[in-house]
């Protein structure tokens, strides 16, 4: 019964902390500002003062009451609870010396409502911090810059998206913002150490804050999703975490929590994904092998091997470093394919369509690392044994054939090929059963052998 | 050959160049040749500073090295092919509803009507494939590939009558004098192929309709040899390209040879750019001697591929012949590639006239498609269907059981897109019930272009060019790339 009383009473402290305030900003204008004073007006001023420290002595006592009740943290509470005793107490001494008729000069008169008005603001502020939460004020400032994304992730780091990890750039952001000012190494409250991951997971004197795998019975995703009006909500002053941060904590834990998870797991989540693009500005989606691949450009000199009447080139991206490559004439020479080899780097185009390839001359291909897009059809010379020598090229992803000598044998050199998705085989020897077998085997390979 | 270096060489200034790139101007001038007369033109450390900072092309990896644009000119009824409505179907003959035309902008050919009854296509529809995309049967065979096909039926524009809506699609402008899409790739990217011009044009022959004007594909500001080149049907593709009689190659040669010389000796004194370009485009006739009646020859195609594109393409000029053709050129790494197919305004007579121009376009453009695809070019050429604005869903004149035209309409029409950076078997945006105002992202021209240079590997924002004080480029200000499209 008293205990709820003193619950009741604490929640008035903000209600009364306004008097005090009202009453002795207006008792010392009017000490300010009327000059000429009467007894009368030096009665009103030294009652001024005592309703000051009555008013203030209620808030007090009443703030007491509330920042007993544990939701607040003792760091916070500190200087605003002693700075709002000596305001109280400075009032009753002046209230006192000017009952006792006890004369003030002029300059003490300024030093002693100077220093009200300083230790009112102290309290003040720090009072509003605990309701508002740290920062507020600068938040607020006009011209102060804005946060718009709830975690800071740098805009340059956002492209990044493989060397994110969702603790330590997502999550541990937030524990800072919103846990650390009561769960840090230095004060543990409810035993409870947020700042390091080890001790994170290990919890306070409640349990277990992370159980791997499991969210719903992690104690830091439990207090952080529970009603807002819970006796256990954290955090249990300021803004709560929001609907995304959740989600990130509740996904992260179900992932198996660990310290390194990369963020680009959320691939396989739409929900999270989404959830990832739109609050963090992180791009996910899958970069194909020439979007992550980064290569210098070729020399000067090695580009001159390409003699102009026989080869056309361009680069494909503005770093210069990724070449289309055609070949002009009909017939292609031993010495033209070693001119290949001197930007064999760069070559992630090469068509040498209709060209009089020979098997042979596949050989020549197989030293291109980079080589994403052949075209040899209309080479009727090129047969299995041709494909063969090209089977090692892993980020070959489309492979043009059509119109080659090349028969169901072939589809063995295929399989090995590990970046393949197109294969265009039309007027070839290959056979429907043939390309049915390799369908089934590789579903993801799209085989284009003329009109269905 | 390198073909990104396509820029002026950084010594040649037109006469505007030079006035506004001496910096000061011409005191500046008189100033310099004071110092050292050898610096004040040409050489100048400083004139070339200016000119430095050249684009790196293309900005990103492009997904497509060509396109091919089959252009449908005079805006054909996307009501009667692509856009199935029923409902204007249940209402035949009913007023349009006030709310859906409201006080919108009606042509001077319709507006005067006292009745604006709703018709509906007398065409069935069905949906194809495993997209479930709506068909009229006017095009069976293109129903049979929608599956490859990526349809926009939210495009409008704000063009109401063909010439600036033409000009408009092709150039970015609804005003004459801007650089049509393929003069700009050819200017941006390059050629592939020296041979052959970058940008050709193949217009089906003895269509009526709506004019067609060469500076649809002319160049704008953009230096000439970046115009589109007509290539006629018949005996000669290109005008005037032939040897007269009694000239050899070697004598043209030769001839040409001395041209240049003077022409060179002329530029090394007067330094105008526009002399490079007569040279080179002297250089590409007489490569073009040969190189063009090569490409246009389509005797050794086989039967099945005629088969293919349907009875027409054994009929040079018509436009089964031209869709060969643009197969052709593409295989030659022509980069842009576009046909003209007039006819499609029918403001009255339309079930009659679209029959009759659905069956000269719809074989081939599917055919295109599909032996594209089965030569492996669908992943590097972007094909394009479409016209220049949508038609109205009521009709304009006396709408009979069996008969109705259709006027002008830029609040919607659909375009189909197939190939490389498209999506396969999509349709993307959506128009009311009664077929008249889009309520489903909306794509304006200059976002369909925008999105054309984005799978060529071109930022439409950073390919400009100076002219006239200001830097223009293909969508002017406007333009956003439409993601949901792109592969």
């Amino acid at each position: 019964m008293l205990s709820e009383l003193i619950d009741f009473l604490g929640s008035l402290h903000p209600l009364i902390v306004h008097l005090p305030i009202g009453i002795v900003l207006l008792t010392i204008a009017i000490d300010v500002f009327m000059r000429n004073k009467n007894n009368s007006v030096h009665r009103i001023i030294t009652l001024g003062w005592f309703f000051s420290f009555f008013s203030g002595l209620l808030a007090a006592l009443f703030g007491w009451f509330l920042g007993d009740n544990g939701y607040y943290f003792e760091s916070q509470l500190g200087v605003h609870r002693w700075s709002g005793i000596a305001f109280v107490s400075l009032c009753f001494l002046i209230w006192l010396l000017k009952f006792l008729n006890f004369r003030f000069s002029k300059s003490s008169t300024r030093f002693v409502n100077l220093t009200a008005i300083v230790l009112l603001t102290i309290t003040g502020h720090f009072g509003g911090e605990m309701t508002h939460g740290q920062n507020y004020l600068v938040e607020n400032l006009p011209f102060a810059k804005k946060k718009i994304s709830t975690t800071s992730i740098e805009k340059d780091r956002r492209s990044e998206v493989d060397s994110l990890f969702v603790y330590e750039d997502l999550l541990q952001p937030v524990f800072e913002q919103k846990c650390m000012a009561c769960h840090n190494s230095k004060n543990t409250y409810g035993g409870l150490n947020m700042s390091d991951f080890k001790s994170l997971v290990k919890g306070g004197n409640s349990g277990a804050g992370i159980q791997k795998g499991n969210p719903y019975e992690s104690l830091i995703y439990k207090r952080v999703s529970f009603p807002h009006d819970h006796p256990k909500f954290m955090p249990p002053a300021g803004v709560p975490l929001s609907y995304d941060q959740i989600a990130t904590l509740e996904w992260w834990i179900d992932n198996g929590a660990k310290k390194q998870l990369p963020v680009s797991l959320a691939r396989k989540d739409p929900k999270i994904q989404r959830l990832m693009e739109v609050q963090y500005g992180l791009d996910l989606r899958e970069k194909s092998f020439l979007e992550t691949l980064k290569l210098d450009p070729p020399s000067k000199t090695s580009l001159k091997a390409l003699e102009e009447d026989k080869f056309m080139w361009r680069f494909l991206n503005p770093e210069e470093s990724f070449l289309d490559i055609t070949y002009t004439r009909n017939t292609i020479e031993k010495n033209d394919l070693i001119s290949l080899q001197q930007v064999k780097n760069n070559i992630t185009w090469l068509n040498l369509s209709n060209t009089n390839l020979k098997d042979d001359d596949l050989g020549y291909l197989v030293e291109l690392p980079h080589l994403t897009r052949l075209k040899i059809q209309k080479n009727s010379r090129i047969t299995d044994n041709g494909i063969k020598a090209i089977k090692g090229l892993e980020n070959l992803s489309q492979l043009n054939l059509y119109g080659t000598g090349v028969t169901d044998a072939a589809f063995e050199s295929f399989s090995m090929m590990k970046g393949l998705k197109k294969l265009f085989l039309w007027n070839t020897r290959v056979t429907p059963t043939g390309i049915e077998k390799f369908k089934a085997l590789h579903p993801k390979v799209e085989v284009v052998a003329g009109l269905r | 050959m390198h073909c990104n270096d396509h820029h002026h060489d950084n010594k040649n200034y037109s006469r505007r160049d030079f006035l506004t790139k001496t910096s000061l101007g011409l005191g500046a001038l008189s100033l310099g040749s004071l110092i050292s007369p050898v610096n004040t033109y040409g050489n100048s450390e400083f004139l070339n500073l200016l000119e430095s900072d050249k684009m790196k092309l293309p900005h990103f990896v492009p997904k497509a090295k060509r396109v091919i644009y089959l252009f449908q000119s005079g805006a054909p009824s996307q009501l009667d092919l692509f856009d199935y409505k029923p409902k204007l179907n249940e209402m035949f003959g009913q007023e349009v509803p006030k709310s859906i035309i409201g006080e919108q902008r009606l042509t001077g050919m319709s507006s005067g009507q006292n009745t604006f009854p709703m018709a509906g296509s007398l065409f069935d529809f069905k949906q194809h494939g495993q997209s479930g995309a709506w068909m009229s049967e006017l095009m069976p065979h293109t129903s049979k590939i929608v599956d490859e096909l990526c349809f926009i039926k939210s495009m409008y524009t704000e063009a109401i009558n063909h010439d600036p809506a033409m000009t408009m699609i092709q150039t970015g402008s609804e005003l004459p004098g801007r650089p049509s899409i393929g003069s700009w790739l050819s200017y941006g990217l390059g050629t592939d192929n020296k041979n052959l011009p970058e940008f050709v044009v193949l217009v089906t022959k003895g269509k009526s309709g709506q004019p067609l004007y060469s500076r649809l594909w002319g160049n704008g500001f953009l230096p000439s040899q970046h115009q589109g080149v007509q290539f006629r049907s018949g005996k000669d593709a290109v005008l005037y390209l032939e040897n007269p009689p009694g000239v050899t190659s070697g004598i043209r040669e030769e001839q040409l040879n001395s041209l240049k010389k003077l022409q060179n000796i002329q530029h090394a004194d007067v330094g105008d750019p526009e002399i490079l370009t007569k040279i080179s485009n002297y250089e590409m006739a007489y490569r073009m001697q040969t190189s063009v009646p090569d490409v246009m020859d389509i005797s050794d195609e086989p039967d099945y591929i005629f088969d293919l594109y349907g009875e027409d393409s054994r009929n040079p000029g018509t436009f089964a012949a031209n869709c060969l053709l643009a197969r052709k050129l593409a295989e030659k790494d022509v980069k842009f590639i576009q046909l003209y197919h007039r006819g499609w305004d029918q403001h009255g007579n339309l079930p009659r006239d679209i029959k009759r121009q659905a069956k000269e376009t719809d074989q081939a453009s599917a055919a295109l498609i599909q032996d594209l695809k089965q030569r492996g070019m669908l992943e590097d050429t972007l094909v394009i269907w479409g016209g220049e604005f949508g038609r109205t869903n009521y009709s304009q004149g006396l709408l009979k059981p069996d008969n109705y035209g259709r006027d002008h309409h830029p609040r919607c029409f659909t375009i189909f897109m197939a190939g490389a950076g498209v999506k396969k078997g999509i349709s993307l945006g959506a128009t009311d019930e009664f077929g008249y105002n889009i309520t489903e992202r909306p794509v304006h021209i200059h976002d369909f272009q925008a999105t054309l240079m984005h799978i060529l590997g071109i930022d439409h924002e950073k390919l400009t060019f100076k002219f006239q004080g200001r830097r223009y480029r293909l969508t002017d200000v406007h333009g956003k790339v439409v993601q949901e499209v792109l592969a």
